[in-house]
């Protein structure tokens, strides 16, 4: 028996391959024996760029990290730097970003399922969840005028207040009056009314998903025992977020060490029990429901309590427009913020949060400078990927398409 | 700055006659009803383009169908930053499709470098790579930018004389 | 257990090992000395009281141009900041680093639900180097990877050290103070050649906004 090994390159461009992967791969036949990642296609240097910005210049880069979930990453960054300043944002601007960490859980989540369940096959749910998609982006467009990098969070707070209305339908000559007045039914009140009847929707959606697939065969098939990583492998190759949760690691930041209000909103954290891709599926899926009732908590408070979303030290936060143009001081406050930012003292911190794919962290240091001296992005997938080749061992070129859809990569962080 | 394509600067020898106008706008006619993209989703921009083929901006009606593999399809959307290390593989992508092949350039990293404009290692415009037909601004542009951008193009098909032009 | 007991815990047990608490306004920062890295890590990973199990993040830094303004505004200066050219930085061309490069490692423990970051300086060699932990935590294998191919850091022990994210067959190491933000190489499609060639780099970096220094942050 001879043995035959063959060297295959699966990427950069290939629609499985979640962005730009190029993974060699030594099979034996068709079975896995060596996976060797080769990333750095999408490496533009953020880091670097970061360098010679302002602090507030470059929350815009964090958002194209993470382009599936683009608030959570700003987030991130944004924490690390109030840590470094010492300043905390009011309670309304906490509860808002906690809503959108959860909508942007949502729309991380809707982007995994979909594209996993394309790359095994089950491409109608590909445009369900698209479909949900859809309507999270017009809630990112309505809170800042972008569909998907919003730059929305700022230290301090956030950039302005939720609005009284969403964008609408108007009649034209492809869609009727009574078809548009069907299509605006939920956007006829402000954003809150919009995300709550969202939020009463979508647990009926999510069980239509699992409907298609929880009890599948074939899903079972491709799912259940591929990529078994076992709690203590899990915790030596630095996993984490539902990738650890699978595994069966009771660990989430959220619960564990708190930020922002999650210490006063009620939630469950899913675990799973054996590791392997259904488990996974299984907790991300209930994570998309809990997230929902999150979601529902935030918009009960934040209609109960109006208030500011920015701090009012004008040092860090610019003042308002018509004060700017009456006051001396906040003229050269504001003069000062837009031309040269405000200085950060001196110090490291390291500010993680708890990131759909996992936990992303933010490590910034600060020799005391309007510009970061080192900013380091912690990414998620970047340990997660690293373990594909323990996980794949064994398996079949198919069960390594699955693999790197259950481990939920996103080239833009993890090149950064 | 940036390659052009070889047509651009042909000189027509004879001048279109009723004939050639007529097939030319039926082969143009066949040929913007079913552009065929590569996938080619890089970065961000790739996100909003799977936005524009799912179910409320259905590009499919428009005969926008994408293929996986470069050698059948005929339009390329550079969606996303284009890195010094994707740049070969992106060349030879290109090189594979067949003739008559168009580039979409989305988003403005792919236009010019756009925000990563100044790092060490992006490519100032996937022009400097390929020759780029149509170019769609935003950061990303919007499923519906991409959209107007594909009309653009199969507006640009149109005008092109490609039975006169041989 | 709270951040102080945490503090006197790790003392205890590193008591033998030169350290220092550097910081503990956020997580507790330790200084360690880079010969006794391996040990200390050991200590913290195995150890029943302590157990960080799980590595976060390793972050290589080059404290080259640490404190160091392109603006100075309470005294008038000869050099100033030219109309937003970006500053050639030369670094030093001794064979020897002063204390150039240091390393963050960010540890986690579940059980205990603690953070600890461990800063050690790198050898003052040409190339730094530092022991890999990649036997002690997994995780390290790609973490150190990175920091070898954006700062140069070596790391002895390494199963198999080479760049990962910048291009193949890149010369230099991009997150150093002295390499320039633009680069120095760009790539462009040789239409003779018929291939992607690389030339040098044809733009200027202009930061439109100085680094400025304020001491006045209170």
């Amino acid at each position: 028996m001879t043995e035959s090994n063959l060297s295959l390159n699966f990427g950069p461009q290939h629609p499985a391959a979640h962005g730009v992967l190029r993974l060699i791969m030594e099979m034996d036949g068709e079975v896995v024996k060596h996976l060797d990642p080769h990333i750095g296609l999408l490496h533009r240097g953020t880091e670097k760029l970061a360098e010679i910005k302002p602090y507030n210049h470059s929350i815009g880069y964090m958002d194209r990290m993470d382009y599936v979930s683009m608030m959570c990453c700003e987030h991130s960054y944004v924490l690390a730097i109030e840590r470094l300043l010492g300043i905390e944002p009011p309670k309304r601007a906490k509860y808002i970003r906690v809503m959108f960490d959860e909508l942007t859980r949502l729309l991380n989540h809707l982007l995994w399922l979909g594209a996993h369940g394309l790359d095994i096959g089950a491409m109608a749910l590909f445009l369900y969840c698209f479909r949900e998609r859809e309507d999270l982006l017009d809630c990112y467009e309505a809170v800042s005028g972008a569909r998907m990098h919003a730059t929305y969070y700022r230290p301090g707070g956030v950039y302005r207040d939720l609005p009284d209305e969403m964008p609408k339908y108007s009649a034209n000559r492809f869609i009727s009056e009574k078809k548009v007045k069907q299509l605006n039914y939920n956007r006829e009140g402000s954003l809150l009314d919009f995300i709550e009847d969202f939020t009463d929707r979508f647990p009926s959606l999510v069980d239509e998903y699992e409907t298609l697939l929880t009890d599948n065969r074939i899903w079972k098939q491709r799912t259940v025992d591929i990529g078994i990583v076992s709690p203590e492998r899990a915790k030596d190759l630095g996993f984490s977020g539902p990738m650890l949760r699978g595994s069966g690691v009771e660990w989430d930041l959220r619960r564990n060490q708190p930020y922002e209000v999650y210490n006063e909103l009620d939630f469950l954290i899913p675990i799973g029990l054996n590791g392997d891709c259904y488990d996974r599926y299984l907790v991300r899926v209930e994570e998309m429901r809990q997230s929902t009732k999150i979601i529902q908590q935030c918009i009960k408070w934040l209609r109960d309590n109006p208030g500011s979303v920015m701090i009012e030290d004008n040092k860090f936060a610019s003042p308002k427009r018509d004060q700017m143009k009456h006051d001396m001081e906040s003229l050269i406050y504001h003069f000062k913020l837009f031309t040269e930012g405000y200085s950060v003292p001196k110090g490291e911190v390291y500010a993680p949060i708890e990131h759909p794919k996992g936990e992303f962290g933010v490590f910034l240091i600060s020799d005391g400078a309007n510009k970061p001296y080192r900013m380091k992005v912690r990414a998620p997938s970047f340990a997660h990927l690293a373990a594909i080749d323990e996980m794949s061992k064994g398996h079949m070129l198919a069960d390594v398409v699955s693999i790197i859809g259950t481990l939920d990569i996103v080239f833009g962080e993890i090149d950064r | 700055m940036g390659l052009k394509k070889d047509n651009d600067d042909l000189i027509v020898q004879q001048g279109p006659g009723f004939i050639t106008t007529s097939v030319d706008k039926l082969v143009n006619w066949a040929r913007t009803g079913s552009m065929w993209p590569v996938t080619l989703g890089l970065a961000c921009c790739g996100i909003e383009m799977m936005h524009s083929a799912a179910s409320r901006y259905d590009t499919d009606r428009f005969g926008v169908f994408y293929r996986p593999s470069p050698r059948q399809s005929d339009v390329m959307i550079v969606a996303g930053t284009l890195c010094n290390k994707m740049a070969p593989p992106l060349r030879k992508i290109y090189d594979q499709m067949a003739e008559p092949k168009w580039v979409i350039s989305m988003g403005s990293c792919a236009n010019g470098g756009g925000y990563y404009h100044h790092s060490y290692s992006v490519v100032r415009g996937c022009d400097q790579i390929i020759p780029v037909d149509i170019y769609v601004p935003g950061c990303p542009p919007t499923a519906e930018a991409l959209i107007n951008g594909i009309i653009e193009l199969q507006e640009k098909i149109k005008s092109e004389e490609s039975i006169a032009n041989g | 257990m709270a951040k102080e007991n945490y503090i006197k815990l790790i003392n205890q047990k590193l008591s033998e090992y030169s350290h220092s608490l550097l910081s503990s306004d956020h997580e507790p920062l330790f200084l360690v000395d880079q010969s006794d890295l391996v040990k200390i890590c050991m200590i913290l990973k195995t150890d029943n009281e302590l157990d960080y199990s799980i590595l976060i993040d390793i972050c290589a830094v080059d404290y080259l141009t640490y404190g160091q303004a392109d603006f100075v505004t309470n005294e008038a200066t000869k050099t100033g900041y030219s109309r937003a050219v970006e500053r050639k930085i030369i670094a030093d061309d001794d064979d020897e680093f002063p204390d150039r490069f240091a390393i963050f490692y960010q540890l986690l423990s579940i059980s205990n639900n603690s953070r600890i970051t461990l800063k050690t300086f790198t050898t003052k060699s040409n190339p730094p180097s530092v022991h890999s932990i990649n036997k002690i935590w997994n995780s390290a294998n790609w973490f150190e990877r990175e920091a070898f191919d954006l700062m140069g850091v070596h790391f002895k022990g390494h199963p198999d050290l080479r760049r990962i994210l910048t291009d193949y067959g890149f010369i230099g190491h991009p997150f150093r103070k002295d390499f320039p933000t633009n680069g120095n190489l760009e790539v462009i499609y040789d239409e003779d050649k018929e291939e992607v060639v690389y030339k040098p780099v044809s733009i200027k970096t202009r930061p439109s906004v100085p680094r400025v220094i304020r001491k006045d942050n209170d």
